[in-house]
């Protein structure tokens, strides 16, 4: 395993409103990894995905990209939400473009929007440039959010369930066009990549961050050996990932039943 | 058995039959898009037939349609002067109150210190009747057409000014957080992410504002005007031209639903990404 000095998540708790949303938290996670965080909803998840963006801090512990505290937003960390990330008033090509300009001040707005439809291409998107994002369904939208992120030029991604409101097929053509946006990066980008769906989380990650609710707490940190390119249904119906995914499930399951026995 | 039969095949028959079987549907549900015209006529046959038939006197308060009509005609330049002058109280006075409401709105909805001291004050201060504040302006201001102005700005700008800082509030977290990942902050993020996403609330601002500042302009022009729309009505009420009179209220109702109408249309152009 590598061992660049990456993302460090250390002993990190967090509290909304009298409630534990997170407790003692810790993982790292090299440059360029690919991971997924996989939990049930209300686990927290989200919310640490939001403290290692910087938009929230945590009560204590500590989030370090490159050995620095993370004490706020910044353009190197780019967010993609479930959905809702594009701006409605601003065509795609703009939203882009935006995006563009924020990394590099010094670029024209005709540069900006080129680079734009640059990335739209790349996403599959040349086409709906110029539409809004309320003429778009979901997972054009969410192409869109991904070449934003691209503009950004961002050396880390956090995904928040960006494909969560999509239909099986195309959110099958978005995890392969975001493995394929992550295998051609050089350097390779830092991906950490939200779900509650466990085949998604296996299928996507080079390793794979489990976490427990109530507060949500790290309950199993595995690597996905699989190569690459990982074909769907050798993958699934290989014996060594129906066995991992036995294991993460069961240990889900079993996590819950010590929440539910613990509150009886 | 025969009767059986006969229901069967009925039952088969296709849907357009039956539905050709059902009674009409009501007069009134079929007019729709109609309505509004249906309606304008009939209060204008009213009208005629009400000045036609009842024994009114020669110089009454409601004239005909056919005098109002004739004395629009006749008095059509001298309306065409009055918008003018009217229109040069209204555009700068609303203009400055959309400028400054908006701007001013933006900032203290953004920013925490202004919003905790303007709120509290705006509260107060809004509901103030703008008529109230005639007498003081005219008094205060060397011109009519500058005390005029002002108690258009003051009638407009609350109700823009309010509605800028409540959208302001109303911003969508989700706008925020983009945002903020993207590095967009200060007066940037006021004028690229606040402004647009405001645009809804401002725009009913907005549209409170200029129809007060038609009222204010009127009423303004009671007082102190030689030219204009309020001037107008009142100058020939005093000389009991009541088809002039009336003429000067059509118009002006005219002029103001004009105007309303281009607001609505800026604010379907700008707002064509809401839903």
């Amino acid at each position: 395993m590598s061992s660049a000095p990456g993302l460090r998540v250390e002993g990190v708790c967090f509290d909304y409103g009298g409630a534990g949303v997170l407790q003692n938290v810790r993982f790292r996670l090299a440059e360029g990894e690919f991971a997924t965080l996989l939990g049930p909803s209300g686990c927290g998840k989200s919310t640490l995905l939001r403290l290692i963006a910087g938009l929230e801090q945590p009560l204590t512990g500590s989030v370090e990209w490159h050995g620095l505290p993370i004490e706020g937003p910044s353009i190197e960390r780019s967010v993609v939400f479930q959905d809702y990330a594009l701006f409605p008033w601003l065509d795609i090509r703009d939203n882009v473009a935006l995006a563009a300009r924020k990394a590099e001040p010094a670029l024209k707005r005709s540069e900006a929007r080129e680079r734009a439809s640059e990335l739209l291409s790349r996403v599959g998107l040349a086409e709906a440039a110029r539409k809004y994002p309320f003429e778009l369904s979901g997972g054009m939208r969410q192409r869109g959010a991904l070449a934003r992120s691209l503009a950004t030029g961002a050396q880390v991604l956090l995904l928040d369930e960006p494909f969560g409101a999509l239909d099986p097929l195309n959110r099958a053509r978005l995890q392969d066009l975001l493995l394929d946006v992550w295998q051609s990066a050089s350097p390779r980008k830092t991906f950490l990549f939200v779900t509650h769906d466990i085949d998604e989380a296996l299928y996507l990650g080079d390793r794979i961050i489990v976490l427990g609710a109530a507060p949500g707490h790290v309950i199993a940190d595995r690597r996905i050996a699989f190569e690459r390119p990982r074909p769907r249904a050798e993958l699934f119906s290989d014996q060594r990932f129906i066995a991992l995914r036995e294991q993460i499930a069961g240990a889900m399951s079993a996590e819950t039943l010590a929440v539910i026995e613990a509150a009886t | 058995m025969s009767d059986n039969a006969t229901v069967g095949s009925a039952k088969l028959e296709p849907r357009a039959e039956n539905f050709a079987r059902r009674p009409p549907a009501p007069l009134w549900t079929r007019l729709t898009g109609a309505e509004a015209p249906i309606l304008f006529l009939l209060l204008l046959g009213a009208w005629y037939l009400v000045t036609a038939l009842l024994p009114l006197a020669p110089n009454s308060l409601l004239p005909s349609p056919e005098r109002v009509l004739i004395a629009l005609k006749e008095s059509l330049p001298e309306l065409l002067r009055g918008t003018w002058s009217s229109f040069l109280i209204l555009v700068p006075g609303y203009l400055a109150a959309a400028i400054l409401g908006v701007a001013g709105g933006l900032l203290v909805g953004t920013v925490g210190w202004l919003g905790r001291a303007f709120v509290p004050f705006a509260r107060v201060v809004a509901p103030v009747p703008p008529t109230v504040y005639i007498p003081y302006a005219i008094a205060v201001l060397p011109t009519f057409q500058l005390s005029a102005i002002f108690v258009v700005f003051i009638g407009a700008f609350w109700p823009i000014f309010v509605s800028s800082i409540a959208g302001a509030h109303s911003l969508d977290g989700r706008h925020r957080d983009n945002a903020r990942i993207l590095g967009i902050e200060g007066g940037e993020f006021r004028w690229r992410i606040v402004l647009p996403a405001s645009l809804p609330h401002i725009f009913s601002g907005m549209a409170v504002g200029l129809a007060l500042s038609f009222v204010l302009l009127t009423v303004g022009e009671l007082f102190g005007a030689n030219a204009g729309l309020g001037r107008f009505v009142q100058y020939y009420a005093d000389f009991a031209d009541y088809p002039r009179m009336v003429a000067g209220i059509l118009y002006t109702g005219l002029v103001t639903y004009l105007a309303m109408s281009a607001l609505d249309a800026l604010k379907r152009r700008l707002l064509f990404w809401v839903r």
